[in-house]
């Protein structure tokens, strides 16, 4: 797993808990072009921030979507 | 619906109440008991001084010459009618009176009421009732430690020392307080302390009920949401914000409910 994978998924852990890795595999398959999310780069935040912040929304309210989408953007 | 008397808002507030009234019911035992002590000496040291300030007042070698049937004479009422000026100027003084030690015991000489109250005492009536500060009352200023019976009513006294011209002690000046005003100054001070105390259970029952109320309507919130999830709804949100171990709770229940959305989400066809 790449850093950037890990730090993306220590944050997201936080707020989505231990089915996290499987919302941003999910995130990173469907959005990302089929990417890996292990293969994570920091080329690939902005879009993966964007859509986190859409996605998030389907399971958290809106203001701790957008939080979370705004702590991944920050990687 | 948990019943009302398994809630912990009422649980929360009996406990307070109950540890708030025994705080304060020991305070007040302790603060009542100290001002009660206090007040009592306070009022000691007035007989003292007022006894002292009145004995210098009085001639002893007239006082020394009076015997019975002497009433009448302008000694007598000059003595008499200091002490019921005295009297009469102070409201906190119920008597005010004479006494000397003779082979009988302790008798009065000049009452300040003598001829204008009909209980007074003349000059040589025995008092049936001294004190052992009665007794000191010869040598020093001295006040009642406790408060005294006799048939003029319940009174707390102070005595000091009358002297002639060579500085002999010639009888004393006995100087009575009624002990109702000691008590009404007690109860003021006891029904302020009351008043305080309730003053603050009521604050602290408010304080109390609004935090009570605050904590059981997130718990409340963090129920509901369990109770649906429990029936399949996974339509939850947990909008719970708090910096206690509510809070830390509302965290963790809402990352469990996000995770199980999530799993959710994945089992989809």
């Amino acid at each position: 797993m790449s850093e950037i994978s890990e730090k993306v998924l220590a944050l997201t852990v936080q707020v989505l808990g231990p089915a996290s890795r499987r919302f941003l595999e999910r995130q990173t398959r469907f959005h990302l072009d089929g990417l890996e999310f292990d293969d994570l780069e920091k080329e690939h935040i902005p879009e993966l921030s964007k859509w986190v912040g859409i996605s998030a929304r389907l399971i958290v309210d809106d203001k701790q979507a957008a939080m979370l989408a705004e702590m991944i953007k920050k990687v | 619906m948990v019943p009302w008397y398994h809630s912990i808002i009422t649980k929360l507030t009996v406990a307070f109440i109950i540890l708030i009234l025994v705080i304060a019911g020991l305070s007040v035992f302790y603060t009542f008991g100290a001002t009660k002590t206090a007040l009592k000496e306070t009022t000691r040291d007035e007989l003292v001084a007022l006894a002292s300030v009145v004995a210098t007042q009085i001639d002893g070698d007239v006082l020394a010459s009076l015997q019975p049937g002497d009433e009448d004479t302008p000694g007598f009422i000059k003595i008499r009618d200091q002490l019921y000026v005295m009297q009469s100027s102070n409201s906190e003084i119920l008597y005010l009176y004479t006494m000397r030690k003779t082979d009988e015991g302790f008798v009065f000489v000049v009452d300040g009421e003598y001829g204008i109250a009909d209980d007074a005492a003349g000059i040589g009536e025995l008092y049936e009732t001294p004190t052992d500060e009665m007794e000191t009352g010869f040598t020093a200023p001295v006040a009642e430690k406790e408060y005294m019976t006799d048939q003029w009513g319940t009174v707390i006294s102070g005595y000091a020392p009358v002297k002639n011209a060579d500085g002999v002690v010639t009888g004393i000046v006995g100087v009575d307080m009624s002990a109702e005003r000691v008590i009404e100054r007690q109860d003021f001070i006891g029904s302020i302390i009351y008043l305080i105390m309730l003053i603050g259970i009521g604050i602290t029952a408010v304080i109390i009920g609004i935090i009570s109320k605050t904590m059981i309507r997130d718990i409340r919130a963090l129920n509901d949401s369990a109770e649906k999830i429990s029936t399949g709804d996974t339509n939850v949100l947990v909008t719970v914000v708090r910096n206690d171990e509510i809070g830390e709770l509302a965290s963790s229940f809402s990352r469990m409910v996000s995770s199980l959305k999530i799993m959710m989400m994945d089992e989809e066809p």
